[in-house]
């Protein structure tokens, strides 16, 4: 019998990034006593699954790890994204009609390429369960809608140029929080321009300013891009008592939100109240998706909360405005940036990793082909790593290449390899899960 | 000697045993009406030719409980319920609650006092049940209300976290409602079997069987009467360990006329359930085996539409190999040779009357035996999958894994002999049959230890330990660490013992987390947990060629 929600419930209270860390231990501990004190796990909506491990192959679908993906995570990380993975696997089978991964280490910092931790992520478990679905399930069009108090710069950053994930971010305004990215411009590499959403909101945004935003604009972009699953990146720091971030959605907005959206499958981000938020925001979360009443779903403390500031509404209506334009406007305009780039499209980037203070330069190269997906070179210079100064030279190699494509861009490896310019050249194929070093 | 009694559904068995010898036997109808008939008829057989001076404990495994509430006989309850934030449990209990507003946070502090002055004395009623979320933290809003409540008048009152000191107030609450409804009928029956024994000189205590299979003085049971739900199983799961203990990790099946009760073994020892057990619809806190209880047995009903057979859940009275009026299950089992008991003439003709144009006799006992396989074998795997999904809260947990692998089966019980076998073949598993396993549950009974279980909750911010299972909230002492909760909580134990007049016994430790903190007020402090109990289990061991009466 299909039962309305599947849980993972997995937080990994032996892992740490460090002590007094925010991503510490007992981070879901209060939310654990709370779940089990209000007898979530024994509704007969729900069904409660235990995570499996996930396998290097899952993750190297989506990343290329320097000097590999494996030394670079702990098992922490396995375990998390493999609850994802069993959270799909769950929905796919028809045994649940969606599912919530209540998992940690989280993910939506962590980008394609992977030297180190930046902003508490490692691996990118969204994406991971987004390249499984696509391989084992067949399943083409995504939307990833974003619900982190961050901007999700990792996930933008692995589907920048994938025209089959829509990827929404809202997110306090990157100038008064990290990472700093997430406007409305950066839409997507020409061949996926508009795919990639950001909503900046005003320190102070609550309930009444997110579900105006969600109402006005993010319902119609995913009605209007028909994917055939939504997955939620259900960060829950826009609570009103987060401690890293000043936003003032409570629990009940939450839960609002999961009860719109009706995600199929939802995964943990960040939250770091955990214990004045957590607790009720996944009660919250848990209810919605399970189709159950949350109306009883209050904070004990709102001491912290404050009514938004008059400016939140006016951003919001202009985002609704303006980016509501460049969805309408998505295909001529990609259309437009395509003809005008020719054959290969280029972006430089500096990425930080807070975590370590490692600074890693990019220059990533999309290369078009008319007849399929083309492929992507990616050159990176990491300063400050824990295995020292690297440099990479990658190829990604996307799903359904045709043969000229694969003989090109085998080409560009060989030669990368033959300069001697680089430490690793790294081929990866993101059909197998495989990443070659030359 | 040790006197042990199991009120069954068909047999109510009594055993007496001394130095691992089953000396006595006695066996007698239920009397569904009047358990306690039953239990005086069994008593008065086994103890012809026994002095009652030499017993030193009874034990009774009664279905005085569990009949109750299966046959709706319950008193009505007053349910008061304090909630706070959270899911809506208007729903989520078997009588509407009366909602009070106190609240307590999943730290024990209490957000809001309850208002109190909103309980009534409903007429005519007089057992009540009070349960708040986070009472296990902090007792407070709880106890309030209860006294409120016996202020009010209520005979019976009953608090959530005086039943179960763990987190879930859904289960705590039901257990305290089941505990109020049983209440009156638990009492009646305690001061029946007080009196029936002091009337044959019987001085010894009497304990009660609990489902999680530990005994505890009839007093102590009154005031968890809930406990006593589905002691059978319990006691037939003790019977095994007490016969022959499985040396491997395996499953056991009690067959009997109507149910099979199947069990897990790993270690030697059953597994405890991870949650409470299920009354009707409702959970509750109170603690079990993991077990499950199918509707196969020997005297199981059998159906026949199309091509389709089914076998149970009804019991349709002995099979007719053995003279009964309808066919059931153990006909088919004589039919195929599998048992060696009964009419094979009449077996045949039981099946003979399922059987259409061309099909032998074999083959229609051959479906209906695989039909009633079928369905034990759906709850063995439901069991396995309910086992595999145990919370994993730490990478070592998933890494290490938790999977059950049974590497045989044990067939007690004398519903369905040869169906084990079959289903051993099935599965593909070796088949064990104690000898004795007749009057298990019986043994199980006379030889099981009292259990205790209790935990500790020491927050050093908040500088306060909590022992739940006493509502005891203490001061910390200086430096605090494990090693203290450990000896706190053992010491507790000790005394619970001490005033329950039980023997002290090796306290193991069931679970143990502890977290370095860091709270929102930049105050550093440590959560230590530790959860401890006196192993349940028996005091020894039966010898099987003695058992096997």
């Amino acid at each position: 019998m299909t039962k309305q929600l599947g849980l993972v419930f997995f937080p990994a209270f032996d892992w740490m990034i460090r002590p007094g860390h925010p991503e510490r231990q007992e981070r879901l501990l209060y939310t654990r006593d709370q779940l089990q004190e209000e007898g979530i796990f024994d509704l007969p909506s729900i069904r409660e699954y235990r995570p499996r491990l996930a396998t290097i192959r899952d993750l190297q679908r989506v990343h290329v790890g320097v000097p590999s993906i494996r030394k670079l995570i702990t098992p922490a990380h396995l375990a998390s994204a493999g609850g994802c993975l069993t959270a799909a696997d769950a929905v796919m089978h028809g045994e649940v009609e969606r599912a919530f991964a209540l998992v940690r280490p989280p993910g939506h910092h962590a980008m394609r390429v992977v030297h180190g931790i930046r902003g508490f992520c490692t691996i990118n478990i969204e994406a991971i369960m987004v390249e499984y679905l696509r391989s084992v399930y067949n399943i083409k069009k995504m939307a990833v809608v974003d619900t982190d108090v961050h901007h999700g710069d990792g996930s933008a950053d692995i589907f920048y140029h994938d025209p089959d994930t829509l990827y929404i971010s809202f997110h306090q305004d990157g100038r008064t929080l990290y990472p700093g990215s997430g406007f409305p411009e950066e839409a997507g590499s020409p061949g996926a321009w508009g795919t990639n959403i950001n909503l900046p909101l005003l320190p102070t945004t609550g309930d009444a300013g997110l579900h105006r935003l969600y109402d006005n604009l993010i319902t119609r972009i995913l009605e209007e891009f028909q994917p055939e699953l939504i997955l939620n990146s259900a960060g829950q720091d826009n609570h009103f008592s987060d401690p890293l971030a000043s936003m003032m959605v409570t629990a009940k907005g939450y839960a609002r939100l999961a009860d719109k959206l009706k995600a199929d499958l939802a995964v943990l981000e960040g939250g770091y109240s955990v214990e004045a938020a957590l607790p009720y925001v996944n009660t919250g979360i848990i209810l919605a998706m399970a189709g159950l009443d949350y109306s009883k779903v209050v904070e004990p403390d709102q001491s912290a909360l404050r009514p938004q500031d008059p400016r939140c509404e006016k951003r919001i209506d202009q985002l609704i405005e303006q980016v509501g334009e460049l969805w309408d406007h998505r295909l001529e305009k990609g259309a437009e940036l395509r003809h005008r780039c020719g054959g290969t499209w280029n972006r430089n980037k500096s990425i930080y990793y807070d975590e370590e203070g490692i600074l890693e330069r990019q220059l990533e190269t999309e290369h078009y082909c008319t007849r399929c997906h083309g492929y992507l070179t990616i050159s990176s210079e990491a300063e400050n790593t824990r295995f020292g100064n690297q440099n990479a030279f990658i190829v990604t190699l996307y799903r359904d290449m045709c043969p000229s494509c694969r003989a090109k861009a085998r080409d560009e490896a060989l030669r990368a390899k033959k300069s001697k310019q680089w430490q690793y050249v790294l081929v990866q194929d993101i059909a197998t899960g495989e990443v070659e070093r030359l | 000697m040790l006197l042990g009694i199991d009120v069954g559904g068909t047999f109510t068995d009594a055993v007496i045993i001394k130095d691992a010898k089953i000396l006595a036997l006695g066996k007698c109808t239920t009397t569904h009406g009047a358990v306690l008939h039953g239990i005086l008829a069994a008593l008065d057989k086994v103890l012809t030719g026994y002095d009652p001076a030499q017993i030193k404990r009874v034990v009774i495994s009664s279905t005085i409980v569990t009949n109750a509430l299966t046959e709706n006989k319950i008193d009505p309850v007053y349910l008061a319920v304090m909630p706070g934030p959270g899911m809506n449990v208007e729903k989520s209990f078997p009588i509407p609650p009366q909602i009070l507003k106190g609240y307590v946070d999943h730290r024990g502090k209490v957000v809001a006092v309850p208002d109190v002055e909103h309980l009534q004395k409903r007429p005519g009623v007089a057992a009540a049940a009070i349960s708040g979320k986070f009472a296990v933290r902090n007792r407070q809003n709880e106890q309030l209300g209860a006294q409120v409540l016996r202020e009010l008048g209520y005979q019976y009152v009953f608090q959530g976290s005086g039943l179960s000191g763990e987190l879930n107030f859904v289960r705590r609450t039901n257990s305290a409602y089941f505990a109020a409804a049983v209440a009156r009928i638990f009492q009646e029956f305690c001061s029946q079997v007080r009196i029936s024994l002091a009337q044959r000189q019987i001085t010894a205590p009497v304990q009660i069987l609990k489902a999680d299979g530990g005994t505890l003085p009839l007093e102590e049971v009154a005031l968890m009467p809930e406990e006593s739900i589905f002691t059978g199983p319990a006691a037939s799961v003790l019977g095994i360990m007490a016969l022959t203990p499985p040396v491997q990790d395996s499953i056991s099946l009690d067959v009997g006329g109507t149910t099979t009760d199947i069990a897990f073994w790993e270690n030697g020892k059953p597994l405890l359930a991870r949650h409470g057990a299920r009354i009707g619809k409702y959970n509750t806190a109170v603690r079990a085996f993991h077990m499950r209880s199918v509707g196969i047995g020997g005297d199981s009903v059998i159906c026949r539409v199309g091509a389709e057979f089914t076998v149970g859940p009804e019991r349709s009275g002995p099979s007719m190999a053995v003279g009964g009026t309808a066919p059931a299950l153990a006909d088919a089992l004589v039919v195929l040779g599998q048992v060696n008991y009964g009419d094979r003439q009449l077996a045949a003709k039981a099946m003979q009357s399922f059987a259409r144009e061309g099909e032998t006799i074999t083959w229609v006992a051959e479906q209906i035996v695989k039909a009633a396989l079928e369905v034990i074998e759906r709850a063995i795997q439901d069991m396995l999958y309910q086992w595999s999904i145990q919370p994993v809260y730490t990478v070592n947990d998933v890494l290490k894994g938790t999977a059950f692998k049974p590497r045989a089966l044990i067939g007690v019980g004398g519903g369905a002999p040869g169906l084990i076998n079959l289903l051993g073949e099935r599965l593909h598993l070796p088949v064990q049959v104690p000898s004795g396993a007749m009057v298990a549950n019986a043994v199980g009974a006379a030889l099981a230890r009292p259990t205790l279980r209790a935990s500790l909750r020491a927050d050093t911010t908040e500088g306060y330990y909590l022992i739940p299972e006493s509502g005891q909230r203490q001061k910390l002492p200086q430096n605090f660490d494990k090693q203290q909760a450990h000896e706190l909580l053992e010491q507790w134990l000790n005394t619970e013992c001490d005033r329950l007049g039980l023997t002290h016994q090796h306290c193991e430790v069931v679970a143990e987390e502890s977290f370095h903190t860091l709270h929102a007020s930049r105050e550093t402090g440590e959560i230590i947990y530790v959860e401890m109990q006196l192993q349940p289990g028996i005091f020894y061991r039966v010898q099987g060629e003695e058992a096997a009466l």
